[in-house]
């Protein structure tokens, strides 16, 4: 008596332990807990990668150039679609989990993030082909894209962890990502994909907010609303305080 | 200690910022300058992103001069006069330095200009102050009786109209060269981040020829109107001025200016001047540097969005 059952479908199921980061006068930087589980009956040999990415940030980028022995900038050059903040963590290096084309559908990893110089960009006919893209960097346009990506990893920004991910039991892994001060605030994105045979086979999409709290957040909120007063009462202090000092110094 | 300021957005250590105020603000009240040359570099250098501590520096040279201004006044080595034309100057030329460093952000240029305006004013003016001021001490150190005193000011300095009198710098002249002086302060001010006093204590002994004694006091006098409404100015269009960075500068710098306006009393003029112009002319050298200096990296990020 064979009951047919449907194939078994792997799927990923994840959770992140706190999905909002105050950040208050004291933070020193957060860690991001994503726990998870693989559902596979066929316990097929799984990959699970995690994104986080945090709000987009556009990006003014120049080279600089020898002219007459000094170092000037060049033209600065805008790109968007840059994340503020991005990680991604792996089991495994990601080009041994998935060929570059799923990658770079899945923006998956540093090299597939979708940054592009919009403004540098003509569409023209080329080579008898219309609508072709065309970024007058030219040939540099890669030297430039790869600036990016660099300046952002010295500043603790763009990471990847080709072994962030560790299963810790059968089906059950845990990433433990850092967060650090410079991060910006706002709406951040992690998505987890379980790959299977070089294809993702589940997705599972979470959002976690970092915001400020506390004295932080009242301070940030009086600069931008009220910015004249708060200009004249920070200028209030640092006059009231010159005058204090001059007083007390008078005495002894 | 660390914090974290809420609108530089980065952690910074406390006291070590305290600790860096203090120092600035001894300088300030030696000199008589603001010390923002000085300490907005320093605040770069520690991570802070540079439009936010060029305005929080400047609540900051506000608080150490009123400290300082207040010790000189007392000393009677404030010409409130003098002061306010060259403040008048100084507020024109902030107001336009603020539209000229805007445009220069826009092209991508405003490193550029920051860099070449630091190693152009900071070392001729610190160079030329450096050499003036050892050659005085040489001379006196010789026994030789210092250098006829130039007494001749320039003419033009009084072929102009609008004369006013300055009684506390004995002074009789047009308001035209200090109101002029004052603009010029005012737009490099706005674009280098600074007070202006390393250009204005020079320029007030060497082209206005005050009396070297309210010289320093009434250069930091003007320094706090322009810093004041800089600070005012910065908070309300751009929302930069971090006010918990502010504050933790200010408390040593207000300490600091103390001291450093009582030990100014015990060097002789030219020797506070040669000092400051060593100082000055470092300064410049270490940021002009940057200019000749391979980059790490070929490609740099550019601030300001838009």
């Amino acid at each position: 008596m064979a009951v047919d059952l449907p194939p078994p479908i792997p799927a990923v199921s994840a959770a992140l332990t706190e999905t909002e980061v105050k950040v208050t006068s004291g933070f020193q930087g957060a860690d991001i807990v994503i726990y998870g589980a693989v559902f596979d009956p066929a316990q097929r040999p799984s990959d699970v990668v995690v994104l986080v990415s945090g709000p987009e940030q556009p990006i003014r980028l120049a080279e600089k150039t020898r002219v007459a022995g000094v170092w000037l900038n060049s033209r600065p050059v805008v790109f968007t679609g840059a994340p503020g903040f991005y990680i991604a963590a792996s089991t495994k290096p990601l080009n041994q989990i998935a060929s570059f084309s799923v990658l770079r559908e899945l923006n998956a990893g540093l090299d597939h993030l979708a940054i592009a110089a919009p403004e540098e960009q003509r569409v023209e006919r080329r080579y008898g082909v219309r609508d072709m893209v065309v970024s007058r960097l030219g040939a540099d346009y890669l030297d430039w894209r790869r600036a990016v990506i660099r300046l952002k990893e010295k500043a603790g920004l763009y990471a990847a962890e080709p072994d962030g991910v560790r299963f810790v039991d059968r089906g059950l892994f845990r990433a433990q990502l850092a967060l650090p001060t410079a991060a910006p605030i706002g709406r951040y994105e992690a998505r987890i994909i379980l790959f299977q045979d070089g294809r993702p086979v589940s997705i599972r999409d979470r959002t976690l907010t970092v915001e400020k709290a506390g004295l932080e957040r009242n301070l940030y909120l009086f600069a931008h609303r009220r910015p004249w007063i708060y200009g004249l009462a920070s200028v209030a202090i640092a006059l009231l305080a010159g005058w204090a000092a001059s007083v007390v110094f008078r005495r002894s | 200690m660390d914090l974290y300021l809420p609108i530089a957005e980065v952690s910074v250590n406390a006291p070590l910022l305290v600790a860096l105020g203090a120092l600035v603000g001894f300088i300030s009240g030696l000199f008589g300058i603001g010390g923002g040359f000085l300490m907005t570099p320093v605040l770069v250098f520690l991570g802070i992103p540079p439009v936010v501590a060029v305005a929080s520096e400047a609540n900051h040279v506000a608080a150490s001069s009123v400290s300082s201004v207040i010790a000189y006044s007392r000393k009677r080595a404030v010409d409130f006069r003098m002061g306010g034309v060259l403040a008048t100057g100084g507020v024109i030329g902030a107001f336009l330095g603020v539209e000229v460093f805007r445009l220069l952000r826009l092209l991508g240029q405003a490193d550029l200009v920051v860099s070449v305006s630091y190693l152009l004013f900071l070392g001729v003016i610190g160079g030329l102050m450096l050499m003036e001021s050892l050659r005085s001490i040489l001379r006196r150190r010789r026994g030789e009786a210092p250098a006829a005193p130039r007494d001749r000011r320039p003419m033009w300095l009084y072929g102009l109209p609008l004369k006013v009198r300055f009684p506390k710098s004995r002074l009789y002249i047009s308001v035209i060269p200090p109101i002029v002086l004052g603009i010029f302060v005012g737009v490099l001010s706005a674009i280098m981040g600074v007070g202006g006093g390393f250009i204005l204590v020079p320029a007030m002994v060497y082209l206005l020829r005050m009396p070297a004694g309210v010289v320093v006091g009434t250069s930091l006098f003007q320094i706090i109107i322009t810093t004041s409404l800089t600070s005012v100015l910065q908070a309300g269009r751009n929302q930069t001025v971090d006010i918990v960075l502010a504050t933790l500068l200010l408390v040593g710098g207000v300490v600091g200016a103390q001291f450093g306006a009582r030990m100014s009393a015990r060097f002789r003029a030219e020797e506070l001047r040669a000092l400051l112009g060593l100082l000055v002319l470092l300064v410049g050298l270490r940021m002009g540097l940057d200019l000749f200096i391979r980059p790490d990296d070929p490609f740099v990020l550019v601030s300001g969005a838009g």
